[in-house]
């Protein structure tokens, strides 16, 4: 049952993937974009990473796909494609050496899995790992990093 | 407790404190002439707090998210150098921005903690974050003029280093998924246990190599590096190749010898990637910039053929079987000599720029007689860059090459020494347009007192170091000192 | 003598460039002649320091004298200290160096005069001696190779000095390439010798090469490589191209070159590498012949040329090939003797060249001619400065071209014969200079439109005191300095066996053998038919020209030489090959911002548009690629 769940999210991310790149409406390749966003929490919550979906719900679809979308209706002409498509058969020629690079590199990896089971309830203690005794410098740094973006982004945007 | 460790982030702390206080202050001072003067003081108090922790050599704090060693205090300390003397020679040029001359300095600094958290970050998490916290500070700062160069060159900057973030990023996930942790010495644990490494491990090295190979413009990943260069705000592009490249050569440093260093199976594998690497970044940079015209582009060039010798260093640190430390300490010599001869320069051709507005090096046309202190400055500069006595850029190369050569890479080191000889004939082509020729206007170029300030202190170093190189030789070789090796 | 005064040898000079360029130059540019006194000064008293040492060399044992190194760096396990070595060879070349330069000095005051470069011509003549005494004076083969290409860059600053010409700036260009050519065979020798032998220090490797350590095929490897960079500096063939174009510098510069500096530069490092030299049969012989070819080689060259500077370029180059002949089948004393009278023979004949010019505006002989009158004293140094250089006896030159003579004769009987042909060659071009310069009609001087200096139009006059009191100086030299070695205490010094011990005896004992006999027939030989065809005009030039077209024009046009490298090797591969390339590659792929692709659409909607002009995938794309190809190298060679 989570095989056959597992081969239809799988389909699903790399028709949507496809999509993103084939659709020259930039506005579907977006919505297309949700999609893949949408079947990668999927696979999350196979994973037993409950946490992670949700966030990946609340952030990729919820924040990102949002913010694309408007960034393309705020910018006009931009729904038309891409204007230069010089690199397209370069582009996809790198993807399949990529593409055989990974799956030599992963076909010839015997993976060791952990021996124990997947927690079953994982907020707790990813909470306790960012904000306790784990991860808090890194956190930190991150919110550091948001002041500076934010910063920047004023500085860079406004006029003169 | 994490109370009790705060005090070794102190240096960092007290520099965002100030960068907080930078970004208040403006909005209610009219004269913004005491905004330099904070960042200097905030970038001092930093380093006192920085030199407070020297000798307390060899932990880790927060789990083992960062070191608290020798050499990650050094890097410090030479990035607190580098934004102290950037921020002097921004003094004049920030008049170009009207507003936000605050953000200026606060985005600066903010990169600037992003550098100092990321030289001593030990853990994959941290450095990562560091990373991006500089990397998106210097973005926003590539294109501060907002002119079209400069738009044009930080929304390059911005993509070009999304997609080295997400290689290096990848390499991460495929390091942490194989050997279950992110912490450099669990890492060196786990392969301390093993024989050999499965194909995707070894993927997952090459793209962290790639991703900093970005940030440090290795061939074939220095693309952006002219570019940027050319369209950013000139103290932006000499902090750029300065703070940014040691910073990203010290957690590259970091990383090879304390995740990667041991057993000697290993770190063959990634020298002999970067002995070729190196081998290609010093050809490309030197021989393309023979043609170049305009006086940042050149630098841009410059700076990816020395960072070509760097790795040189890199890769005779890969090939010693016991990490020599002299190596590592020659590479730790190397960027603190090119830091003060690079900036020099940049520091010089600010001055320069501020008053012919122009970035062509054939504006530079008999700027010996319209400055003979600045075109001075800039050949001495220029000398030390090319590796000649009596500079420290010649020491910086013995040091370097010396320890190539200890190590069986001789082959490298010939190709060095060639490409030494070739970037002589553009260092001294800029060099022969400042001192013969006419010059168009005789208007006397001269400065204000900062970057007269900066500027001399970085001559007298550059020749100090390169005439009487014992004690810092001492320092570079007290700051070797890593935590986890 | 104290450890101070071989360094001070040095940096008198260095510091009177360092003051020059850095105070007098920018902060004292009303008193322009002060730059020319301080460097005489210091060049003066650098001179009075090499005779010290010369005199002390002479008295010490085994002609050496131990100075201790300075400690200047620990780095790694690398030990860097830094020293002179003091021997007698040393001593010889820093007395030439100085005195010559001094003279140099003293003359520039007259002959540069009024030039608006004038610090700056002094401040490039005391970097240039400068770095050739520490070349001489340095005993680690890496700090000379830092000074020799020091002397390199001097001489390109100085060759290029009137850059505004394009033909100066050419031939600075030129030089600086070409003997770059031979300096990554002195580069590969240094670096072949570390990897075999782990040090750089001269007199280290002397005892290994004596020991037997540094033996065999990499002895012979090193050798050539040296010989090589020596090549290049001491323009011997096929390197010799850029020494005839390097006189668009000023004149005095052209003379320090020729004569103790640039060029005795090549001549020197191999003397001072002799036992490397000496072990390996290949290398000497390698010297050898391609001093003897390049001796004949170039004297054929002088025979056609009009240009009074030329013609003395290539008798340098001529007279280069001897002295490497003189190290490759005889000795160091042989080879370095002839340096050293050739020094202020040479050096004379430029100057007088360069006193001609003053007087006439040209340097066309065939603008000259009848200056014998105008010229006295020019014409009197000249005359005898030739006559030196031709070999005549009890000239400087006869006694040091005579060793050379008699080692070749002694070696092989090819060599012997390309160089006695040279003794004709070069009794004839030198007196053809001086009759066509010197004798029958004044024929104009300077065409106007090409002349610089107007003052000349009222016909041709002497030089000033200053100009011509160095000339009368190093006529003493070129008459005298020879007279060092009759009884053989030149070459003893040298390391050499003494030959004779009676002065007058030794002097006059020369026309007892049969070669010193022969050498000075045929070098009269060639002034007599220089006499017939210039002079008498018994035969006429012309005719001879007619009649061997053929040889006439490949002589006058260098063998096609500069064709060959000009043509084939920089335009079509360097040029047209890889500099276009690089500059096609930088400016249609890689630079985006100055191109203009972009700039149709503007404002910051604008830049959305103009990251998509392509350069950004591309970069991306080269970044994915980079990446790629490291993986799968990783993949195969793990």
């Amino acid at each position: 049952m989570l095989d056959l769940i597992f081969y239809l999210l799988a389909v699903i991310a790399l028709a949507a993937s496809i999509a993103v790149i084939m659709v020259r409406d930039i506005f579907r390749a977006a919505l297309c974009l949700i999609m893949l966003f949408m079947s990668v929490a999927g696979f999350f919550l196979l994973l037993h990473a409950d946490f992670l979906a949700i966030v990946q719900v609340l952030i990729y679809v919820g924040a990102i796909s949002i913010l694309i979308i408007v960034a393309i209706m705020l910018t006009r002409d931009a729904r038309h494609g891409l204007p230069l498509d010089n690199y397209k058969y370069w582009a996809g020629a790198v993807g399949l050496l990529l593409l055989i690079a990974l799956a030599y590199g992963i076909l010839n990896t015997t993976f060791t899995l952990p021996g124990t089971a997947p927690l079953e309830q994982t907020i707790q203690p990813i909470g306790q790992q960012l904000f306790g005794n784990g991860y808090v410098l890194p956190v930190e740094i991150a919110a550091v990093l948001l002041l500076s973006a934010i910063l920047g982004a004023i500085a860079v945007l406004r006029d003169k | 407790m994490l109370i009790d460790e705060m005090k070794y982030i102190t240096p960092e702390i007290s520099l965002l404190c100030f960068a907080l206080l930078i970004v208040v202050v403006d909005l209610f001072v009219t004269r913004k002439g005491v905004l330099p003067i904070l960042s200097v003081i905030g970038a001092l108090v930093a380093a006192f707090f920085t030199v407070g922790l020297w000798g307390n050599g060899g932990i880790s704090a927060f789990n083992n998210m960062i070191a608290i060693d020798q050499f990650g205090l050094f890097f410090k300390l030479l990035i607190l150098a580098s934004l102290v003397l950037v921020v002097m020679a921004s003094n004049k040029y920030v008049l170009k921005f009207e507003k936000f001359q605050g953000e200026y300095y606060a985005v600066l600094m903010l990169s600037a903690i992003g550098l100092m958290l990321l030289v001593s970050a030990v853990n994959l998490i941290t450095i990562y974050v560091s990373l991006e916290l500089s990397s998106i500070s210097l973005y926003a700062l590539v294109s501060f003029l907002k002119d079209k160069a400069s738009s044009e060159a930080g929304l390059k900057y911005l993509i070009l280093g999304a997609v080295a973030s997400a290689i290096l990023l990848y390499g991460m996930a495929l390091t942490f998924g194989l050997t279950g942790s992110t912490g450099l010495t669990a890492i060196a644990d786990y392969f301390r246990t093993s024989s050999t490494a499965s194909p995707l491990l070894l993927t997952g090295l090459v793209l962290i190599i790639a991703g900093f190979g970005f940030k440090i413009a290795s061939v074939p990943f220095q693309l952006w590096v002219p570019d940027v260069y050319e369209g950013a705000p000139t103290p932006i592009t000499a902090y750029l190749s300065v703070a940014s490249k040691a910073a990203g050569f010290a957690v590259i440093t970091r990383i090879l010898m304390t995740a990667f260093g041991q057993p000697d199976w290993l770190h063959a594998e990634w020298a002999i990637i970067i002995a070729v690497l190196a081998a290609l970044t010093m050809t490309v940079g030197n021989v393309t910039a023979l043609v170049q015209t305009n006086i940042k582009r050149l630098f841009g060039y410059s700076s990816i053929a020395q960072a070509g010798y760097l790795m040189v260093g890199l890769a005779a640190m890969g090939m010693a079987t016991q990490g020599n430390a002299d190596i590592r300490s020659g590479i730790i010599f190397f960027l603190f000599s090119y830091t003060l001869t690079n900036l020099g320069a940049f520091i010089a051709i600010i001055a320069i720029s501020n008053k012919i507005d122009s970035d062509q090096i054939a504006d530079y046309t008999g700027m010996g007689k319209r400055s003979p202190l600045l075109a001075g400055a800039l050949t001495l500069f220029l000398v030390s860059l090319t590796g000649l006595p009596p500079t420290a850029g010649l020491i910086a190369k013995i040091y370097i090459f010396n320890g190539a050569v200890d190590q069986g890479l001789l082959w490298l080191v010939v190709i060095a020494v060639i490409n030494s000889v070739i970037s002589a004939f553009y260092y001294f082509r800029v060099v022969k347009v400042m001192w013969m020729g006419e010059p168009a206007s005789q208007d006397k170029v001269t400065s204000s007192w900062p970057e007269w300030t900066a500027l001399a202190v970085c001559c007298i170093m550059v020749v100090i170091i390169g005439v009487a190189p014992g004690a810092f030789v001492g320092l570079t070789q007290a700051a070797v000192k890593m935590f986890g090796i | 003598m104290p450890t101070i005064v071989p360094w001070l040898i040095f940096l008198l000079p260095f510091a009177s460039f360092l003051l020059i360029g850095l105070i007098l130059r920018p902060f004292l540019n009303k008193w322009p002649r002060v730059a020319g006194y301080v460097t005489i000064g210091a060049v003066g008293l650098a001179c009075a320091l090499a005779f010290w040492v010369l005199f002390a060399v002479m008295g010490a044992p085994e002609h050496k004298l131990m100075v201790d190194d300075i400690q200047w760096a620990i780095i790694g396990n690398l030990n860097i200290h830094i020293g002179v070595l003091v021997d007698a060879l040393t001593a010889v070349m820093v007395v030439v160096v100085t005195f010559v330069s001094l003279m140099v000095q003293i003359y520039s005051q007259g002959y540069m005069k009024g030039d608006p470069g004038y610090q700056r011509y002094y401040a490039f003549m005391s970097l240039f001696t400068a770095c050739m005494l520490g070349l001489v004076l340095a005993n680690n083969i890496l700090f000379m190779f830092v000074f020799w290409e020091g002397v390199g860059l001097g001489s390109y600053l100085l060759i290029g000095f009137w850059f505004h010409k394009p033909s100066a700036a050419n031939a600075a260009k030129k030089a600086f390439i070409v003997t770059r050519a031979g300096d990554f065979g002195f580069l590969a020798a240094i670096l072949l010798l570390y990897a075999s032998t782990g040090t750089f220090d001269t007199q280290t490797l002397y005892n290994l090469v004596a020991t037997g350590a540094l033996a065999g095929t990499t002895l012979t490897w090193v050798a050539i490589g040296i010989f090589a960079g020596a090549a290049g500096k001491s323009a011997q063939f096929p390197l010799h191209v850029w020494l005839p174009d390097a006189m668009e510098g000023p004149t005095p510069v052209s003379s320090l070159i020729h004569a103790a500096t640039m060029v005795a530069a090549g001549v020197f490092l191999v003397a001072r590498f002799y036992p490397l030299f000496q072990h390996s049969a290949e290398a000497m012989t390698t010297v050898a012949v391609i001093g003897a070819f390049t001796a004949i080689f170039a004297a054929s060259m002088g025979l056609v040329m009009n240009d009074i500077k030329r013609v003395l370029a290539y008798s340098t180059i001529s007279q280069l090939g001897y002295m490497m002949l003189g190290l490759g089948v005889g000795s160091v004393a042989i080879g370095i003797f002839h340096l050293f009278t050739h020094a202020f023979f040479k050096c004379l004949l430029f100057l007088g060249s360069g006193s001609v010019n003053h007087g006439t505006g040209t340097f066309d002989m065939r603008l000259m001619g009848g200056l014998r009158k105008a010229m006295p004293w020019t014409y009197a140094t000249f005359v005898i400065g030739s006559l030196s250089l031709a070999g005549i006896w009890p000239l400087a030159g006869f006694w040091s071209k005579d060793q050379i003579l008699v080692a070749a004769f002694a070696n092989n009987p090819v060599l012997f014969t390309l160089a006695i042909v040279t003794v004709f060659m070069t009794a004839f071009y030198m007196f053809r200079a001086v009759f066509m310069t010197f004798h029958g009609e004044y024929k104009g001087g300077a065409v106007p439109e090409h002349g610089s200096h107007d003052e000349h139009s009222h016909g041709p006059h002497e030089s000033p005191a200053v100009m011509v009191a160095p000339m009368v100086v190093l006529t003493v030299m070129a008459v005298c300095a020879g007279w060092f070695n009759v009884t053989g205490g030149f070459s003893q010094l040298l390391g050499s066996e003494a030959e004779g011990t009676n002065l007058v005896a030794s002097f006059l004992g020369v026309f007892m053998h049969p070669l010193p006999l022969a050498s000075l027939i045929v070098a009269l030989l060639g002034i007599f038919l220089a006499y017939a065809m210039y002079l008498k005009k018994w035969i006429s030039p012309e005719k001879i020209g007619n009649a061997l077209k053929p040889i006439y024009t490949l002589l006058y046009r260098k063998y096609f030489m500069d064709e060959l490298y000009e043509n084939v090797f920089v335009k079509t591969i360097l040029y047209n090959g890889i500099f276009k390339a690089m500059a096609m590659f930088d400016s249609s792929i890689v630079d985006g911002t100055v191109n203009g692709v972009a700039n149709t659409t503007a404002g910051a909607g604008g830049v959305l548009r103009k990251i998509q002009n392509g350069q950004t995938q591309l970069y991306v794309i080269s970044i994915a690629i980079g990446a790629i190809a490291i993986a799968i190298c990783v993949y195969l060679f793990h």
